[in-house]
């Protein structure tokens, strides 16, 4: 359960993502994952941490515009609502948990759709696709099925996916889990050249290992209930 | 793997009714060959009877079933005869009252007729019956007598073998009823009535109503099987098509969270669902009537169906208003075959998407 009040004032049409007073949960009869909680993402990376089910893929979806907060509010750094879908197809990038590659689809295919979708046209949409693929060194896997590749492979294909419209905010639900430390870097390198700017970043992993590659660190775990501390702990 | 299994199924059905069908077949053919109308009546007659030893000539005490159309008297000897290649015959003797029934079967040349399926028709045979050799005419078993002829079997007057007849002999009467006469099972009823009420042996009464009932009781066994077979097909069938039903709706309801996450429009994803399931049923539809309706003539033709079917002179299937009511339907099917995709549509994306 989260609950956090006033940690920054909230502004409209800023160049951040604000989250005022939001509440989430799944289902009536469930205690509330996200209770009133108010924060400023701004631009850079920001890493959200915290102990498996605290609510991290859940306010990353919430700000994504793809779950609706049963109250409260979040405004994007345009001004607007997360789940306009104008903001969804051009200003935000998401990389699930699950990564959710078009299994029947290559992994070029997978990125065209995105970037055509995003409004892009068929040349920005090959150049990008080239350039992310190449940035995140899968571009030998280009005409591969998904299923074909391995994990780490995979993992760098919805990134690159996320990437190709080169969103403002780039939402990755646990990035690295299970990733060897090449793949890991790999990623952290190509997340650090591209978050410059107002981009803005977020973060949700329990991977120790990119803490060092975050702008800001936010710990879920001390929101949670007392009972659950020894349990993030572990 | 479940659309395997209706597929064995729809075999061992399929096994199942053809074996059925091959059994009532059997039946059928049985039944035919004796006839539905047919009634023998076999008694037997030894030495130790007191009407063989006291009278010459046994009563006919089935003479009134003469009455229900046309009955035919015969004696089966307890001795065998055969022919001069060796063919072992069954030997009866008919009374001179039985000539009208046999003289289609009868020559000029001799009284005698073997009755037989596989030797030579209408040429004359010597036949030996206890040393007594005599000539005979090769006939086919045709008509009412068919279902009496069950193997070779040679008709003699009645007193050529006195001392054969002497030692006893099988009384047999068979009888083919008239078409508004009563029903079998009665004539049935009362020969045995007739013997009870005699104090004498039952006879041994054949009739068709063994088969009839025999086959009655087949189809209603068809009956329970075919029944069963289409429920448990009908499961299977419903079973795979659910299964293809679920696994399409998951999947159409992650492409679309995955497209909605990149933005794209509800309403955009839900009409062209729409129209692309409009599309290909519409395609489909009109494709199939336009091969059926060139393949028409010959299809229907081959089948046997008569000249005002194939030229649409009765009811033309391909008319502007069939088709149309056709393809409402088909339309109509399209639409609420989108309707799963409206479901998954009002679902939010990150309750889909993992």
């Amino acid at each position: 359960m989260l609950s956090r009040t006033d940690v920054k004032p909230a502004q409209e049409n800023s160049s951040t993502i604000q989250c005022r007073e939001v509440c989430f949960r799944y289902f009536r009869q469930q205690p509330w994952i996200i209770d009133h909680f108010t924060y400023e993402f701004h631009p850079g990376i920001t890493l959200i941490k915290g102990a498996s089910g605290c609510g991290k893929s859940t306010l990353l979806r919430l700000m994504a515009g793809y779950l609706r907060p049963c109250s409260g509010l979040i405004f994007t750094p345009t001004g607007g609502m997360p789940g306009d879908p104008e903001f969804q197809r051009h200003d935000v990038g998401y990389v699930f948990q699950h990564l959710n590659l078009l299994p029947l689809a290559t992994v070029t295919r997978n990125l065209t759709l995105a970037a055509s979708l995003a409004g892009l046209d068929a040349e920005q949409t090959a150049s990008q696709s080239a350039k992310w693929l190449r940035l995140l060194g899968i571009e030998e896997f280009a005409h591969r099925l998904p299923n074909s590749l391995s994990g780490g492979q995979q993992q760098r294909a919805a990134i690159a996916r996320a990437l190709v419209k080169e969103p403002l905010v780039l939402l990755l639900d646990e990035p690295t889990s299970g990733l060897d430390d090449l793949n890991t870097r790999v990623i952290t390198r190509a997340l650090h050249g591209y978050v410059t700017g107002p981009r803005i970043c977020v973060i949700s992993s329990h991977d120790s290992r990119l803490e060092s590659s975050a702008h800001e660190v936010l710990d879920f775990n001390r929101f949670l209930p007392l009972e659950r501390h020894l349990e993030a702990l572990v | 793997m479940s659309s395997r299994a209706a597929g064995l199924l729809a075999l061992v059905a399929t096994v199942i009714l053809v074996a059925f069908h091959l059994l009532e077949r059997s039946i059928r053919e049985r039944l035919e060959r004796f006839g539905l109308n047919t009634v023998v009546v076999r008694e037997t007659v030894v030495s130790e009877s007191r009407e063989l030893t006291v009278f010459a000539q046994a009563p006919d005490r089935l003479a009134p079933l003469a009455s229900q159309g046309q009955k035919l008297r015969v004696r089966q000897l307890f001795v065998r005869g055969t022919t001069e290649w060796q063919n072992s015959l069954v030997v009866f003797t008919y009374p001179p009252e039985a000539f009208d029934d046999l003289a289609p079967f009868m020559s000029e040349e001799t009284p005698l007729i073997c009755f037989s399926e596989t030797l030579p028709a209408d040429a004359l045979v010597r036949v030996i019956v206890n040393r007594q050799s005599k000539m005979a005419i090769i006939r086919r078993p045709q008509g009412w007598l068919r279902p009496l002829i069950t193997e070779d079997m040679l008709f003699a007057p009645q007193g050529m073998w006195p001392d054969e007849e002497r030692i006893g002999y099988i009384e047999t009467t068979i009888l083919q009823r008239r078409a508004d006469a009563l029903p079998v099972s009665h004539i049935v009823d009362a020969v045995n009535n007739f013997y009870a009420i005699e104090r004498r042996s039952p006879p041994q009464v054949q009739s068709a109503l063994p088969l009839i009932r025999e086959l009655e009781k087949l189809k209603e066994r068809q009956v329970q099987w075919r029944n069963l077979l289409a429920g448990i097909l009908g499961l299977a069938v419903a079973l795979v098509y659910g299964s293809i039903a679920v696994l399409e709706f998951r999947q159409n309801l992650f492409v679309t969270a995955l497209l909605r996450s990149f933005g794209a429009r509800r309403r955009y994803l839900f009409w062209r669902h729409l129209l692309e399931n409009g599309l290909l049923a519409n395609t489909a539809a009109i494709c199939a009537v336009m091969i059926l309706a060139s393949l028409h003539k010959p299809l229907f033709g081959t089948l046997g169906f008569p000249g005002t079917v194939l030229n649409f002179s009765g009811d033309n299937p391909y008319t502007g208003a069939e088709i149309l009511s056709i393809l409402v339907w088909v339309n109509v099917g399209a639409f609420l075959s989108s309707i799963p995709i409206l479901i998954g549509l009002r679902q939010p994306v990150g309750a889909t998407l993992n």
